[in-house]
């Protein structure tokens, strides 16, 4: 049996949950979402752990968590940022704001700078198509952005 | 019985057949992957939408069941458009592998593109590959030939009962296998080979062995266990290449276990014993039919002899043996069945897994104790002679005896401590009755011939009779 | 070309259209106390707790609330299939996976006027008799799921919500399930499978939700927008809502979003029905950025077939804009001038439902992805002139032919962008690249 990774506060919240739900797969995406919120991302061995809690084969975490593209399989950086390109962000320059990011940082989408401070990813539609073009980092949306609104979020993150 | 109207022919159907059961039944096809009778409907591949008057969409026949009166046309403008373009989207991302692809010849994917999709490709971007991992000893994954069906992840879950094959990632990009290269768990696992409609999920056993079109194929029960799910044997030229499940709602449905499925290996096994063996010097060697039998009778002209039938041969031959040999060359000895350890009698059977399997495993132990065998626990005290007589399956006792004859099917290992061994034949290489564990009467059929040196009970037991020797 | 419909004429004298959230939204509003104060108070629930169950329904029927996520299913049709007896548990769940492209109404609502939302969501569980409620929530909106939360705690220790609501016996528990970034979980299926724990893939029907939904029993899926609607219908009149639409069987308004090349995007919150596509952009957006030429609309979110310039004279409602071969869909509108490349547009667009596509059916997996890889390449300029051809086709098959919707959404942008602008798509494939590049 493989040592147990999450915390008890992750066991005490699943607890918590558990009467609101007529059953235990329906705890599934709340307790994969809390155990990307404790580790940042999902491992094999995470994943594993929460399918020996909700009691199912590990198979079907597995087909569960790939679905979405919301959970991490790789670590991300301490800031996750997503760019959001769909329709009205791209009309209002999400596609530059994109290229300044990546050349700002040094990587491109997907990758990581090598001091694990950012991740980039392209985002689609967030619902913030009013005040476009939009991102979110980590759980935050920045919204009305241009690219010196970009830097300054950018160079005020520790 | 309603009816209801299927391409201008008026036809009835049982409420709760849908519609491709209920066109079948009247030989109109309706082409279909994702739909199978043994799993739920998904209606996902979309190659089974017909027309339905007054129904604005094209409908899916595996989830429509017909109402009375219902006007249906599967060969339709619009239905034969949607079949042509379905065929198109399936193949788009299908490698032209037929040619080194062993499901070639029953393949769906080929047969509906042939006869219902269009001959010319349109596709020219690049194709979608995935890399694939293993999945165990019994099936080979080749992800590129997926049509994404699901059937196989609904067997999984719905079936075998393990929810190890699944559906990763999503869209263009799902990918269906067991997860990290795990191998597959279940006991089951042959079937996915059965139902993928494609060569993606194929037998490692059956792989580049033989084109399925030179394989003759022959009805018949598996000896495995007492459910006697029923199969076919697919040989040429004297080998069988694999075994398959055949329908049978009331036995086996749809599925075989592996260990049935794989089961008749041992009959073209270099280590079965395939011509009369006698012991001469503490060892076994090769003799012929005269001597083995004249071995066979001086052995067993014991005091005490017993002998011990097995459970996996059929009615006729217990018959052939309580009726005539036994009471004929044996009167008074004791006789009984075996099989398999600690099944004594029809009572100790019962399911050995929530599935198919039973705990007897060979086929006929309840139509021995219909004939009146009783079950074999131990040796009567002072017995000094033993004669066993099994197909392929019994499993053999612990004797600390010097004098066993043996008739029948045994590997060379088997028999190291015999006297004498007749070489019989397996369940494969006779026709025969046997009784599963619901009294069902179901038959063994003759695929193969034999191998040269093997006789059938019959005439080793006439022999023997017949014999005119010094001994009995 | 269908012939436009004229808005009816404004009332004389009515200077301001009637409001029932916008005027709401901002940060002050999300407190129980000013929801006690200046809106509802759950005085409607209050009131429908003390009709029959048939009574409220009814109300909400009249009301003609057509469903605000896109389809316009009217609630109290929805609310009146579900069966009075039921061997399971009923379920009443509030869809706030709003994820369609140009839509951002019900972030607002959430995170403005949350007790609006939880009231709506309670009246209709009790008329259907639902004892469980829960809000399936995009796992991006985390603020806003943070800021229903601690509404529904609030509603709770005020006796609103939870257990012997106000003291009349009836239970109600919601719970805020969020998703976790996937489109198709706005489909109802696919939101009551994901809610279940599965993959959010969409149900062969029937059997229909109503009947056997979340956790197999009877189940009710509603809008962000529709329940925010249903305290006023309770308080005000079912009549007087259904009145407040222009149009017959449109009732009460309507949080029209408009987003892309205009001056002044965001919500605005207008009748049903008394406006058209010209007005909203010019007179509400106040006309097109930088005062370019308007090159097209998409009017109902990007599932929506795409509006040329001289067809936004229709009235911007569910009828109108199906009999001009287009669709109301979440309201969303977004608007591209001449400044940006239409095929490029179209491009991202597909790219966007073959991402969430989730690869169930053959057409839609297979089709998305094809149809995105050409666009691509006709995009950078390597486009053949049979590509538009073989494209139209793609759409074809997909169209009314998978196990729900987004195949058809895809279908439909595709077959309006390129039989409408068709000369742009030329302009590719001759010019072997983007004339805009």
């Amino acid at each position: 049996m493989a040592d147990k990774v999450l915390s008890d506060k992750f066991y005490a919240t699943m607890k918590k949950l558990e009467p609101r739900y007529p059953s235990k797969l329906a705890l599934l995406l709340p307790a994969l979402h809390a155990a990307q919120d404790e580790i940042g991302w999902l491992s094999s061995g995470v994943m594993d752990e929460v399918a020996e809690y909700i009691e199912i084969h590990p198979a079907q975490v597995r087909e569960v968590a790939t679905f979405y593209s919301m959970y991490n399989f790789k670590p991300v950086g301490k800031y996750h940022i997503k760019v959001c390109t769909n329709v009205s962000c791209t009309l209002r320059g999400a596609e530059r704001l994109l290229e300044h990011c990546e050349k700002k940082l040094g990587i491109k989408v997907a990758e990581t700078t090598p001091d694990k401070k950012f991740t980039i990813h392209e985002e689609e539609c967030l619902g913030a198509c009013g005040t476009a073009p939009a991102m979110m980092i980590n759980e935050d949306y920045h919204e009305n952005l241009d690219v010196q609104k970009l830097d300054r979020i950018l160079d005020e993150l520790e | 019985m309603p009816t209801c109207v299927i391409d201008g022919r008026e036809v009835e159907f049982v409420p709760g057949q849908n519609l491709i059961e209920v066109a079948k039944k009247v030989g109109i096809e309706i082409p279909y992957y994702c739909y199978h009778p043994g799993l739920s409907v998904v209606a996902q591949c979309r190659m089974c939408s017909v027309e339905i008057e007054n129904v604005p969409k094209l409908q899916p026949a595996c989830a429509t069941l017909p109402k009375s009166g219902m006007v249906v046309k599967t060969r339709s403008p619009r239905a034969v458009q949607n079949q042509k373009a379905v065929s198109e989207y399936l193949l788009i991302n299908h490698p032209l592998d037929c040619p080194i692809c062993d499901k070639s010849g029953e393949c769906d994917l080929q047969d509906y593109s042939f006869e219902y999709g269009d001959p010319h490709t349109r596709m020219t971007e690049e194709r979608r590959t995935y890399v694939d991992l293993d999945m165990g000893p019994v099936i080979v994954k080749n992800m590129n030939r997926c049509i994404h069906c699901t059937r196989c992840i609904r067997f999984g879950t719905e079936v075998a009962g393990i929810h190890e094959m699944v559906a990763t990632q999503r869209g263009n990009w799902t990918e269906i296998s067991t997860i990290d290269g795990r191998p597959l768990e279940t006991d089951y696992a042959g079937n996915y080979a059965d139902i993928c409609p494609t060569g993606s999920l194929l037998l490692k056993d059956f792989r580049f062995k033989r084109r399925v079109w030179f394989l003759k194929k022959t009805p018949t029960t598996c000896e495995a266990c007492a459910r006697g799910c029923n199969m076919e044997i697919h040989q040429d030229g004297n080998v069988i290449y694999r075994c398959v499940p055949r329908e049978n709602l009331e036995v086996n449905k749809y599925w075989l276990c592996d260990e049935g499925r794989f089961n008749f290996h041992y009959i073209h096994d270099t280590d079965r014993v395939v011509s009369p063996m006698v012991r001469v010097n503490g060892k076994l060697e090769i003799a012929n039919w005269a001597r083995a039998i004249e071995t066979a009778r001086e052995t067993m002209n014991a005091k005490k002899p017993a002998i011990l039938v097995g459970s996996d041969l059929t009615q006729q031959e217990a018959l052939l043996l309580r009726d005539e040999f036994l009471p004929g060359k044996f009167p008074g000895a004791p006789f009984f069945h075996f099989g398999t350890p600690e099944i004594i009698s029809g009572a100790d059977d019962g399911p050995a897994d929530k599935i198919l399997k039973r705990k007897s495993r060979t086929a006929n132990l309840h139509g021995l104790e219909k004939l009146g065998y009783s079950g074999f626990e131990k040796l009567p005290a002072g017995t000094d002679a033993v004669l066993i007589i099994r197909g392929g399956r019994a499993v053999l006792p612990e004797l600390k005896l010097s004098k066993i004859v043996g008739i029948g099917v045994f590997k060379r290992n088997e028999v190291e401590n015999f006297a004498a061994v007749l070489p019989g034949v397996t369940f494969a290489e006779k026709d025969g009755t046997v009784v599963n564990f619901q009294g069902r009467e179901q038959t063994f059929r003759r695929a193969i011939a034999p191998p040269d040196g093997c006789k059938g009970l019959p005439e080793i037991l006439m022999t023997w009779i017949n014999h005119k020797g010094s001994v009995r | 070309m269908s012939e436009q419909e004229q808005p009816p004429e404004q009332p004389s004298g009515d200077s301001q259209p009637e409001t029932l959230f916008i005027q709401h939204f901002c940060e002050e509003a999300r407190p129980l106390s000013y929801y006690l104060k200046n809106m509802s108070g759950y005085s409607a629930l209050k009131k429908a707790l003390g009709m029959s169950t048939d009574e409220v329904i009814n109300e909400v029927k009249k009301a003609h609330i057509r469903g605000r996520g896109g389809a316009g299913f009217p609630a109290g049709v929805k609310w009146s299939l579900i069966p009075k007896e039921s061997a399971k548990a009923k379920y009443f769940i509030c869809n706030a996976d709003e994820s369609e492209p140009g839509t951002f109404k019900d972030r607002d609502l959430m995170r403005y006027t949350p007790h609006l939302v939880l009231e709506g969501m309670a009246i209709g569980a009790y008329a259907i008799g639902a004892h469980v409620g829960y809000i399936y929530i995009r796992g991006e909106y985390v603020g806003e799921a943070g800021i229903l939360q601690a509404a529904i705690l609030e509603a709770e220790k005020a006796g609103y919500l939870g257990k012997n609501i106000m003291g009349t016996g009836f239970d109600f528990e919601i719970t805020i399930h969020r998703g976790a970034g996937a489109y198709i979980c706005g489909e109802e299926t696919a939101l009551l499978n994901s809610l279940e724990g599965r993959r959010g893939e969409p149900r062969v029907k029937p059997p229909y939700p109503a009947i056997a939904g979340a956790f197999g029993g009877p189940t009710v899926v509603n809008n962000v927008e529709t329940l925010a609607g249903v305290p006023f219908v309770l308080n005000r009149g079912g009549d007087w809502y259904a009145k407040l639409g222009r149009i017959t069987n449109s009732g009460g308004t309507r949080i029209y979003e408009v987003s892309g090349h205009v001056k002044k995007p965001g919500l605005y919150e207008l009748e049903s029905g008394s406006v058209t596509v010209r007005q909203l952009i010019y007179d509400y957006c106040h006309g097109i950025l930088e005062d370019k030429k308007l090159k097209a609309v998409i009017p109902g979110g990007s599932s929506a077939p795409v509006l040329r310039a001289d067809e936004i004279d229709v009235v911007a409602d569910i009828d109108p804009m199906l009999k001009i071969g287009s669709m109301l869909g979440s309201a969303g509108m977004i608007v591209v001038s001449e400044d940006y490349c239409l095929v490029r547009l179209l491009a991202r667009i597909v790219r966007f439902y073959a991402h969430e596509s989730c690869g169930q059916c053959t057409p839609c997996r297979e089709g998305t992805k094809w149809a995105q890889d050409i666009l691509d390449r006709i995009e950078s300029g390597r486009g053949h002139p049979q590509d538009l051809g073989l494209i139209l086709q793609i759409a074809d098959n997909m169209n009314a032919k998978s196990l729900c919707a987004l195949a058809d959404a895809a279908a439909g942008p595709i077959i309006s962008f390129v039989t409408k602008f068709r000369a742009d798509f030329e302009a590719h494939i001759r010019g072997g690249k983007c004339p805009h590049a």
